[in-house]
């Protein structure tokens, strides 16, 4: 017998059940899968967009808000002049588009490779509970973006804003069916407290996240 | 009202005035009160110390002792909650003993619980100026419910009132044998309790378990307190402090 | 991890005289109990979600195998390469199988309690590859040869200078003492590792049935990176970490994050499906699971089953008087605290842990705040029980108890022998009123407090002797 046999043998055993699973089992537990029911959840008596922009804050990103996506490069332009950052950087393949050259940045569509110090991304959508990103791999939606720079710019577009993972989860099984390889939910920038419970912003992953969000 | 005081087994043999005072409230409410002639011990010494059998054995004895009242009524929320949250579990491989201790924990009390929700004490004989703090035991707090009772009580003491602790639920140490066992453990926690209480500056601590109590008096002692009285809640609601 | 809880009396004396210790846990208890607190308060009905997560918790202990095989069923589908194994010795020799396999040399790692168990770096560097611990707490720890002290904050023990100090030793560069600049130099170090990796392992938060995910919970970044730059990926999980649906793991993660740390989310929540996709540009090539037994089967049909719903929180630990006050390596295996009273003994051999399930009040602070109800101080009397049952106790212990039930059980005999104590111990309290020593097996009292004498008559006697006058007095 293979451990996997064995092990799934002792489970049941340990469940005092001595036969294998009966087909009504199985059934209960994938109805119960499938019809994925959402647990208690708190009070969200907030709006969702000034609840999202509001718990950015509190998460330690700074947050923007622009009217149209053709003025993304001047927002950026702005934000990083203001903090003494690069003007050159990567993006996700949907801003390719945009006029950087006009606000005097440089971004290049393509994957971050570690040496890239800004990152810009969209988002699939953004969770007001905790102003949360999140965000899925993808052929266009590269995963090393929004990880491997020093400063991470996040799109966001007022319309994907939503209330609660749970919202997210439902979106993405309409719209998409399966995961992909990785969803990430990224709440800030990086942050650890190992040393001293002493909290320090920027470990691994981005020092600083600064959000987007675009009316139109 | 019928009530039958389990006086505990610390009291009866380090503090017989506790119970003395449990009974002067208990009367003064206007309950007849009954006291078992033969009562000893709840097992919690056993059953915390996972002798199941030696536990079983006095469970059975209260459980028959206090069959016939129709409160029972204890100075302590650790005994009362052995009888309450565990003389079921206890005894559950006994159908017929385990039925009668659910009875039993469905009649049984701690006092300052008694006295405010069942009895809604109005008045107490106690005096007292000066301020006091109040020490949450474990098991009052978390097994029978024992929050705000004690300080309602304590509020209608003349003269006294109440400075609460930075961490008044924390425990104190003392934890039946874990005291003897894991001593300076024990001590240690039991001296962060003591800091707590002399940084509110109250004259005495108030409580309402004697483990608690001893544990937290040695330890005054110990450091070098003469001074910070330490009271159970009893005494100082019936307005019979100890001697000094 | 090596066992040393057989040690837990020796080396928890030593803690609470270590003064640099005292600090630590100071420090952390302040905030870490502070903060949760402050956290749950967002919460409007935390125990509405307490009890349901305790549910479905126990759904998944109920029917993890069905659960078991969904997962599996989903994560193949997704193209993940799923392994079974049984005892902690065969994760590491299946993931040395699959480094060797993939020509792989050097591993970057994610935390991983479940890597702890096995002593899986100790297994990968005996077999000549390199790993390297990316979580900074982690990596402090690995870079000093120490074991984790806490499952969320394993290097909680450790002061700044420590660490400026380990620093300096083992990067060659100048002692920096600011712990922003000290993190940041481990950042600095660490991330040229993340980029030519050839394999990240990590450990899993929790695995989810309905889609064949693997999840992590972080703030680093660091997770992220183990699971997405090297070009094989393995995680290894308990079969008791697994979850139905994502609700029930969005909903669970409203509690984890909050009793570990106080955060209402921790910074980066990873769900992992399968390797990466044609179409995409990043990701490993292949991501393999490990579904591991490792004595988990035997806890779920015993008495201990409950301990099986934990989360790996920490909340029980950061909550308990005797945690705080020794910290975690006095329990000498990789689960200290409440959890970890329970969990060791039950993993190594109640034998090998004599201490920890009696080191503990009962006071059940823990009990209140586990995000999923586990019964703490009942699952630790269990434990007392069971060395009971098995002659564990020292035989003086043993003796005095029964003798204790023996005398309690016949009033008379009671009666007699406290009146002796009760006039014995007044005497030797002196005019003081206390006891400086108390007799042989009450040393550990006496070591740290008086014991206050009796009053030298006994309620009962004193009761027996009562005029009786008017209502109530009965004897």
């Amino acid at each position: 017998m293979s451990a996997r046999e064995n092990i799934l043998k002792r489970i049941r055993a340990a469940n005092g059940k001595t036969a294998p699973a009966s087909v009504q089992e199985r059934e209960a537990v994938v109805a119960r899968l499938r019809a994925h029911a959402r647990g208690p959840l708190p009070s969200m008596n907030w709006d969702p967009l000034p609840r999202f922009k509001e718990r950015c804050i509190v998460m330690m990103s700074t947050v923007d808000q622009i009217g149209s996506r053709a003025q993304l490069p001047q927002a950026i332009a702005s934000y990083l002049r203001e903090n003494s950052l690069p003007a050159r950087g990567v993006c996700w393949p949907e801003f390719a588009d945009l006029d950087w050259s006009a606000a005097g940045l440089e971004f290049q569509s393509r994957p971050s490779n570690g040496d890239d110090k800004v990152g810009v991304t969209g988002t699939y959508c953004a969770i007001a509970e905790n102003g949360t990103l999140m965000l899925l791999s993808g052929e266009n939606t590269h995963a090393t973006t929004s990880l491997l720079p020093e400063t991470h710019i996040a799109v966001v577009p007022a319309s994907r804003v939503v209330r609660a993972m749970e919202d997210g989860w439902d979106l993405l099984r309409r719209e998409h069916g399966d995961l992909p390889r990785q969803v990430n939910f990224v709440s800030g920038p990086s942050r650890t407290a190992d040393i001293e419970m002493t909290l320090v912003m920027g470990v691994h992953g981005p020092y600083r996240v600064h959000v987007i969000v675009v009316d139109a | 009202m019928k009530v039958g005081l389990f006086v505990t087994c610390l009291v009866d043999l380090m503090r017989p005035n506790i119970g003395f005072c449990a009974l002067r409230l208990l009367e003064s409410a206007g309950c007849e009160v009954v006291v078992p002639a033969d009562q000893t011990c709840c097992g919690q010494p056993g059953y915390n110390s996972g002798d199941r059998k030696a536990a079983q054995a006095l469970a059975r004895k209260v459980i028959e002792e206090f069959d016939a009242c129709e409160y029972v009524v204890v100075p302590s929320g650790s005994c009362s909650g052995m009888i309450r949250a565990h003389y079921p579990e206890l005894l559950a491989e006994f159908p017929d003993l385990r039925a009668k201790a659910e009875a039993l924990a469905g009649k049984t009390y701690e006092l300052t619980d008694f006295l405010q929700n069942m009895v809604r004490l109005d008045r107490v004989p106690g005096k007292f100026s000066g301020t006091v703090t109040y020490h949450d035991s474990c098991s009052g707090l978390r097994e029978m419910g024992v929050k705000s009772q004690p300080r309602a009580l304590l509020a209608k003491v003349a003269g006294l009132s109440v400075r609460e602790m930075q961490q008044p639920e924390q425990c104190c140490g003392f934890g039946g044998t874990f005291a003897v066992k894991y001593g300076d453990i024990s001590s240690r926690i039991a001296d962060l309790k003591c800091e707590d209480v002399l940084s509110t500056g109250a004259d005495a601590l108030v409580l309402g378990d004697l483990g608690c109590m001893l544990n937290i008096e040695g330890r005054l002692r110990r450091r070098g307190d003469n001074n910070t009285r330490v009271l159970h809640v009893a005494e100082v609601l019936a307005g019979e402090l100890p001697q000094d | 991890m090596q066992i040393t809880s057989q040690d837990f009396k020796r080396v928890s004396s030593l803690k609470l005289t270590d003064p640099q210790l005292q600090k630590a846990m100071g420090n952390a208890k302040g905030k870490l109990v502070v903060t949760r607190a402050r956290s749950i308060l967002e919460l409007d009905n935390f125990e509405d979600i307490r009890e349901a997560a305790a549910r479905i918790r126990d759904f998944g202990l109920q029917h993890m195998d069905v659960l078991l095989e969904e997962w599996e069923r989903n994560a193949t589908a997704a193209g993940t390469i799923v392994h079974w194994v049984e005892s902690p010795q065969d994760v590491n020799a299946k993931v040395i199988e699959i480094a060797r396999n993939h020509g792989v040399r050097k591993i970057i790692k994610s935390k991983s309690m479940l890597g702890e168990e096995t002593n899986l770096n100790h297994a990968l560097e005996d077999a000549g590859l390199d790993v390297r611990e990316t979580d900074l707490g982690e990596y402090i720890i690995q870079q000093s040869g120490e074991t984790p002290s806490h499952i969320i904050a394993p290097a909680v023990h450790k002061s700044k200078e420590d660490v400026a100090d380990l620093f300096a030793e083992k990067h060659g560069r100048r002692r920096l003492t600011d712990i922003a600049a000290l993190t940041h130099e481990a950042r600095e170090i660490l991330r040229p590792h993340f980029l030519d990796a050839d394999m990240g392992i990590s450990g899993a938060n929790f695995i989810v049935a309905e889609t064949g995910s693997t999840m992590i919970v972080t703030n680093e970044g660091n997770g992220r990176m183990t699971t997405t730059m090297p070009r094989v990926h393995v995680a290894i999980t308990g079969i008791e970490k697994i979850i139905p649906t994502l609700e029930d793991v969005s909903m669970i993660l409203r509690l984890l994050t909050r009793s570990a740390t106080g955060q209402s989310i921790s910074n980066y929540l990873s769900f992992t499906t399968g390797p990466k996709r044609d179409a995409d540009k990043d990701g490993p090539g292949e991501f393999h699971v490990i579904i591991v037994d490792a004595g988990r089967t035997r806890i779920l049909g015993s008495e201990m089953r409950e301990a099986l719903r934990c989360i790996r929180c920490g909340a029980c630990m950061n909550h308990c008087p005797v945690y705080q006050n020794i910290g975690g390596h006095a329990y000498g295996w990789v689960y200290p605290g409440p959890i970890g009273s329970i969990l060791t003994p039950s993993f190594i051999g109640l034998e090998n842990a004599i201490d920890l399930p009696n080191a503990a009040t009962l006071c059940n602070q823990c009990g209140v705040v586990c995000p999923v109800k586990i019964p703490l101080p009942d699952l630790m009397r269990k434990l007392r029980e069971k060395q009971v049952e098995r002659g564990l106790r020292p035989w003086t212990e043993r003796l005095g108890l029964r003798l204790w039930a023996w005398a309690a059980t016949r009033p008379a005999i009671y009666s007699l022998l406290t009146r002796i104590g009760a006039r014995i111990g007044k005497i030797a309290g002196g005019s003081d009123g206390v006891l400086h020593k108390l007799p042989p097996g009450g040393a550990g009292w006496t070591s740290g407090r008086d014991f206050p004498a009796p009053k030298g008559k006994t309620f009962r006697e004193l009761y027996a002797r009562r005029p009786v006058a008017g209502k109530g007095a009965k004897s």
